[in-house]
């Protein structure tokens, strides 16, 4: 069995986190959405994911939070070798040049996202950083392809990881 | 000796020199004449005679190195000319012209003893005028001396005053120009206040008419109950939305998605009878449909509000449009500049504690920014949850305090009496949007008030500034 | 490792199976065959239910023959009456079977033929002549992908056609019902061209594997001459049932047809050798090497110059190569041990014509490969035919190779679930189409197939042989 796929939303703004889990309806079935308000919160979330077995593919975080804010939050992931693998995006109105540079350099960080954000530009992102994380942990692209990018996916089976049986 | 002898001995001197001239024909070919404008000698020459002015008068003129020519004085008659260079042997320091038509008695040198021995006569009046040609230019000396002192003391008080005045120049000039920022920023967010504003209201309105059109379902439907409720309800903390989705499940064992669990966590319970009482006669998706479009338009309008609120404040905070004093609530200003630095104070534990107190005369707008420096430097220093309070109260009936104090690290002690200095800052320039430009200029603005800023730092560890201003009427 | 219900009952099934011939006495079966039956049992009940991947359930089926059947085994070491132990090289040779190797030789082909993009290219160039109208796209598609999994594996093939038709489903309309027509188009078209050679899909070389035992051998070429007609009428049946049951909306299709050929010089010596290796598989009746010798060509060269590397072979199918050995050894000891004489003697086959017999494998066939793989449906099927065919009960003109053929066929013409084939579960997981489309248009192919196959067993495939 392959692990569950969670997608993780860090947002203090209780009415923008709304709208975003709202535009993120479409993924749910595949992968369930879990949300924090702040980066402590998305700690402890995320731990309670990974012992239920499940992974966070895809986290997609605020820069201005209470307490720690986004991208030291994303930097703080990189310690952890299961948090690590995550895609990590930015959906911020209000991150900096310089903390965004240090997002990139030491957080890894996949994508930036401004706000106000579209729902075919979030979608778009998410179906992206999704697909890469499913295909780089060689999951069973088939599981994903009605959601995720099918001919990115398609690509991966003709190269050999499915066959006739 | 009394003033005007000398010239009156010197009158006396030279008409017996006259004399002894004409009477002696070998005397006679000396004397030569010049017409005017001519040159005896030109600066820099070697003198080998000396002239003994006779009639007329000539200018000794000397040409300086930047190539300005000067006329330093004018001789006239029984003054010797060239008596410098013919008395040290140096080269002549100055040209001498003729003014008029002039004549003088030319003594060449080696002549002048010569003429001392074969005209005893002439002797002593010619070392007369010599001594009170000398004397005359001494005197003439000290009375530069002295006019060239008091002309140099003058010069440096002039020096001082300009220096004091460019001070004031540049630190009207700085002020100037903040205001120029200020007026910019005001125009900029006036312009800007009226092109958010439509889109605003248009939310705000259209919100409302959307609000109205899914009211007009019959009141009895579930649907328009469940409308209802969505209009009301407020967005959850993701964590007591994760609890709720735990009792959802338990709740509606057979809804199976996770987004419609997640829906349903956003409901209170009153939406939840609504459903499991229709459940049969019409879909849950419908009904939790009609409860998020309820969501969304109150999420639409409170942003909207919010929008206008922060609009409203932007623009009363910059007082673009009235910058003469007037009489006004000093709090107003503080609440709209709490307003616009939301986004700073966001995190930060902000205690308000403002108590009556009169209106006075003032500019709004100035003021704002000194409560924007003083916020604004505090925030800088203060950590997540940092402890901001601000205050207002009356002393008396003519004085009104501002209490702005933080419980940061404090001021450094070293530092405190040079915090309202120009120019004092510990912060990097241009790092920061300057809303705030330096506790100098609040100072300023508030000693134009007619009142006075002081810092200090708390005994229980922070900074406290205190703004004391008159009350008084326009 | 958690198993569902489904999962669990297979393995209790497969245990008890396995167990339960040693308990009791059979009259008429040897000892050794009640063995074999127990092995039969276990594998039939793990490749069905799957508490195992399949090709895991075929090395046990080599092991448990090796240590409970071969000479070298804790049962049979010496000869009986009634069973002459078989060496273990027989159960592990299977693993390096001609027909093993011909498969070895098909992947490598295709595995290199995907690192350059040949399969890519190919479909550009050869969906060219269809124009853009969409009945004929469709015929394209089909045509292409066809004649691809012929030479590629189906699930390869209907992967790399999904990169082609996805964009053009994204473009139509989401009301125009031929999005689902092409949807399906693609994994039936798959399905249907792996009959066409032996290396198309593994059921061929299971029946291929099945018949080399009884010493038949059937050469590349002649098993195209005896397949391709059916390919070609049942990809003409398939598309028109797609046309009629989904007729396109729009009058026109655009394609996206840029690409270029790879030119290095790698991919240069894999069309040289790909070319000849195909000339030679189908050539071979006339110059007599047999096409697995034919398949030692690339594998070699493509190995020797580099064009595969390591990392390309160790991404090989090697699964399937196990999941068919395991048939092909369950085969030996099924006939050795007396086991599939024993199971049709014990019916009465005599009451069956020859017609009703083809009609009821073949149904049989794609009913259980609708369900199981195709692979296992022609493996557990394959014993049965053989000793039935070699015992003579069913009588005159029950020919070996056409009951085999009508077993291999059948297999892959299950196309009406998701889980019936990889291909299928492709092009549902795209979420085009609904079950229902694939279900409705896969049983009037099934429906057809048996139809058509019974057809070319009773007078085509007897005119070849003879």
């Amino acid at each position: 069995m392959e692990p569950q796929i969670y997608i993780l939303v860090v947002e203090d703004e209780l009415e923008v986190m709304d709208a975003l889990v709202n535009d993120l309806e479409k993924f749910e079935d595949t992968f369930p959405v879990e949300t924090a308000n702040t980066s402590e919160e998305a700690k402890r979330v995320t731990e309670q994911i990974y012992e239920s077995g499940g992974e966070v593919g895809l986290i997609l975080c605020d820069h201005v939070l209470p307490g720690e804010n986004g991208v030291d939050f994303l930097i703080s992931l990189q310690s952890d070798d299961r948090s690590q693998k995550s895609r990590k995006v930015l959906v911020t109105g209000q991150a900096g040049l310089e903390d965004t540079i240090q997002a990139i350099n030491n957080a890894d960080l996949n994508y930036y996202i401004a706000k106000p954000w579209t729902r075919e530009k979030l979608h778009e992102v998410v179906v992206d950083e999704l697909t890469e994380y499913v295909i780089k942990q060689e999951y069973d692209p088939m599981k994903f392809m009605s959601v995720l990018d099918s001919i990115r996916l398609a690509d991966v089976i003709r190269s050999g990881r499915i066959t006739d049986r | 000796m009394k003033k005007g002898t000398i010239i009156n001995d010197r009158d006396v001197t030279l008409r017996f020199i006259r004399r002894a001239i004409d009477e002696t024909e070998e005397l006679r070919e000396h004397v030569v004449s010049f017409d005017k404008d001519e040159v005896l000698f030109e600066q820099g020459c070697n003198l080998h005679h000396l002239y003994l002015l006779l009639e007329g008068s000539v200018r000794l003129n000397r040409m300086n190195k930047d190539g300005t020519s000067l006329d330093l004085l004018t001789l006239e008659n029984g003054h010797y000319v060239g008596l410098v260079a013919f008395a040290t042997g140096n080269k002549s320091i100055t040209s001498a012209i003729a003014n008029e038509h002039t004549s003088a008695l030319k003594i060449e040198q080696g002549e002048f003893e010569q003429y001392m021995n074969d005209h005893p006569r002439l002797s002593h009046p010619l070392q007369q005028l010599m001594v009170s040609n000398m004397t005359e230019r001494f005197m003439k000396n000290v009375v530069l001396e002295s006019k060239m002192h008091s002309l140099n003391k003058e010069l440096e008080q002039e020096g001082e005053q300009l220096k004091k005045a460019y001070q004031q120049l540049e630190e009207s000039h700085q002020k100037l120009v903040h205001q120029e920022k200020m007026a910019t920023l005001g125009e900029l967010v006036a312009g800007f206040a009226h092109e958010v504003n439509n889109p605003a209201a248009a939310l705000l309105r259209s919100s409302e008419a959307l609000k109205e059109n899914f009211l007009n379902l019959e009141q009895s439907d579930p649907r328009a109950a469940i409308f209802s409720i969505g209009l009301d309800s407020e967005p959850l903390s993701s964590d007591e939305q994760r609890k709720r989705m735990i009792e959802i499940h338990n709740r509606f064992p057979w809804v199976a998605e996770r987004s419609t669990i997640r829906k349903l966590a956003q409901m209170p319970d009153s939406a939840h009878k609504i459903i499991q009482e229709n459940r049969k006669k019409i879909p849950i998706e419908t009904l939790t449909q009609q409860f998020e479009a309820g969501k969304f338009i109150h999420n639409i309008q409170v942003a909207s509000e919010r929008i206008a609120n922060l609009v409203r404040s932007l623009k009363s905070y910059s007082r673009q449009d009235n910058n003469e004093a007037e009489m006004m609530d000093i709090r107003e200003g503080i609440k709209d500049t709490i307003l616009i630095l939301t986004n700073r104070l966001k995190f930060l534990d902000v205690t308000l504690d403002l108590k009556e107190i009169p209106s006075t005369c003032g500019k709004l707008g100035e003021l704002n920014q000194v409560w924007t420096n003083i916020i604004v430097n505090a925030c800088d220093v203060l950590e997540n949850g940092g402890k901001l309070s601000i205050s207002t109260y009356s002393e008396g009936d003519y004085k009104i305090v501002v209490a702005i104090s933080d419980n940061g690290p404090g001021i450094p002690p070293e530092i405190l009496p040079r915090i309202f200095e120009p120019n004092f800052t510990t912060k990097n320039q241009g790092a920061e949007f300057g809303l705030g430009l330096g506790l100098a200029i609040s100072n300023e603005i508030i000693r134009q008030h007619g009142g006075f800023i002081k810092a200090s730092n708390k005994e229980e560890g922070g900074a406290c500034f205190k703004i004391i201003l008159p009350v008084k009427d326009c | 490792m958690k198993l569902s219900i489904k999962q669990f009952y297979g393995l209790i099934l497969g245990i008890i199976g396995l167990i339960i011939p040693f308990f009791l006495n059979i009259e008429g079966l040897s000892e050794a065959g009640h063995v074999a039956l127990g092995i039969f049992f276990l594998a039939a009940a793990f490749w069905m239910l799957e508490p195992f991947p399949i090709y895991a359930t075929s090395v046990l089926v080599i092991f448990l023959q090796v240590i409970l059947l071969s000479k070298e085994g804790f049962l049979f070491q010496s000869a009986t009456e009634t069973y002459t132990p078989d060496s273990y090289t027989a159960f592990m040779g299977t693993l390096a079977n001609p027909i093993i190797i011909l498969f070895l030789g098909g992947f490598v082909l295709a595995d290199a033929a995907v690192k350059y993009n040949l399969d890519k290219n190919l479909t550009r160039l050869l969906l060219k002549p269809f124009g853009t109208k969409p009945a004929f796209i469709l015929l394209g598609l089909m045509v292409v992908t066809g004649l691809l999994s012929a030479f590629m594996s189906n699930t390869a093939t209907t992967a790399m056609m999904m990169t082609v038709i996805l964009p053009i489903i994204a473009q139509t309309d989401l009301k125009d019902p031929m999005r689902i027509g092409i949807a399906l188009s693609i994994p039936f078209a798959a399905n249907i061209g792996g009959i066409a050679t032996p290396i198309g899909t593994p059921p061929n070389a299971v029946v291929i594997g099945a018949l080399s035992q009884q010493g038949v051998n059937i050469p590349f070429g002649e098993w195209m001459i005896l397949a391709v007609p059916l390919v070609i009428i049942m990809l003409i049946f398939a598309w028109l049932l797609l046309l009629f049951m989904f007729k396109p909306s729009t009058d026109t299709i655009a394609l996206d047809m840029s690409g270029k050929f790879n030119k290095s010089k790698n991919a240069l010596m894999l069309y040289g050798i790909f070319v000849i290796t195909v000339f030679l598989w189908v050539t071979e009746s006339f110059h007599g090497i047999k096409s697995a010798i034919t398949a030692l060509i690339p594998v070699v060269f493509l190995t020797l110059t580099g064009v595969v590397s390591k990392d390309d072979i160790r991404k090989l199918p090697w699964e399937v190569l196990w999941l068919v050995a395991g048939g092909i050894s369950l085969g030996i000891s099924m006939k050795s041990t007396g086991l599939a004489e024993w199971i049709v003697t014990s019916i009465d086959w005599s009451s069956f014509g020859t017609l009703m017999l083809i009609l009821v494998f073949s149904a049989v066939a794609i009913l259980m490969s609708n369900f199981l793989s195709n692979t296992v449906t022609a493996t557990l099927l394959i014993p049965l035919a053989v000793s039935l065919a070699t015992s003579g009960i069913a009588g005159e003109g029950f020919s070996l190779i056409i009951i085999s053929l009508v077993i291999g066929v059948s297999a892959s013409l299950a196309m009406m679930l998701p889980i019936s084939t990889p291909p299928n579960a492709i092009a549902m997981s795209t979420g085009s189409l609904e079950t229902r489309d694939m279900a409705k248009a896969g049983f009037a192919v099934g429906v057809m197939g048996i139809v058509v196959i019974v057809v070319y067993a009773l007078f085509y495939w007897p005119l070849i042989i003879n």
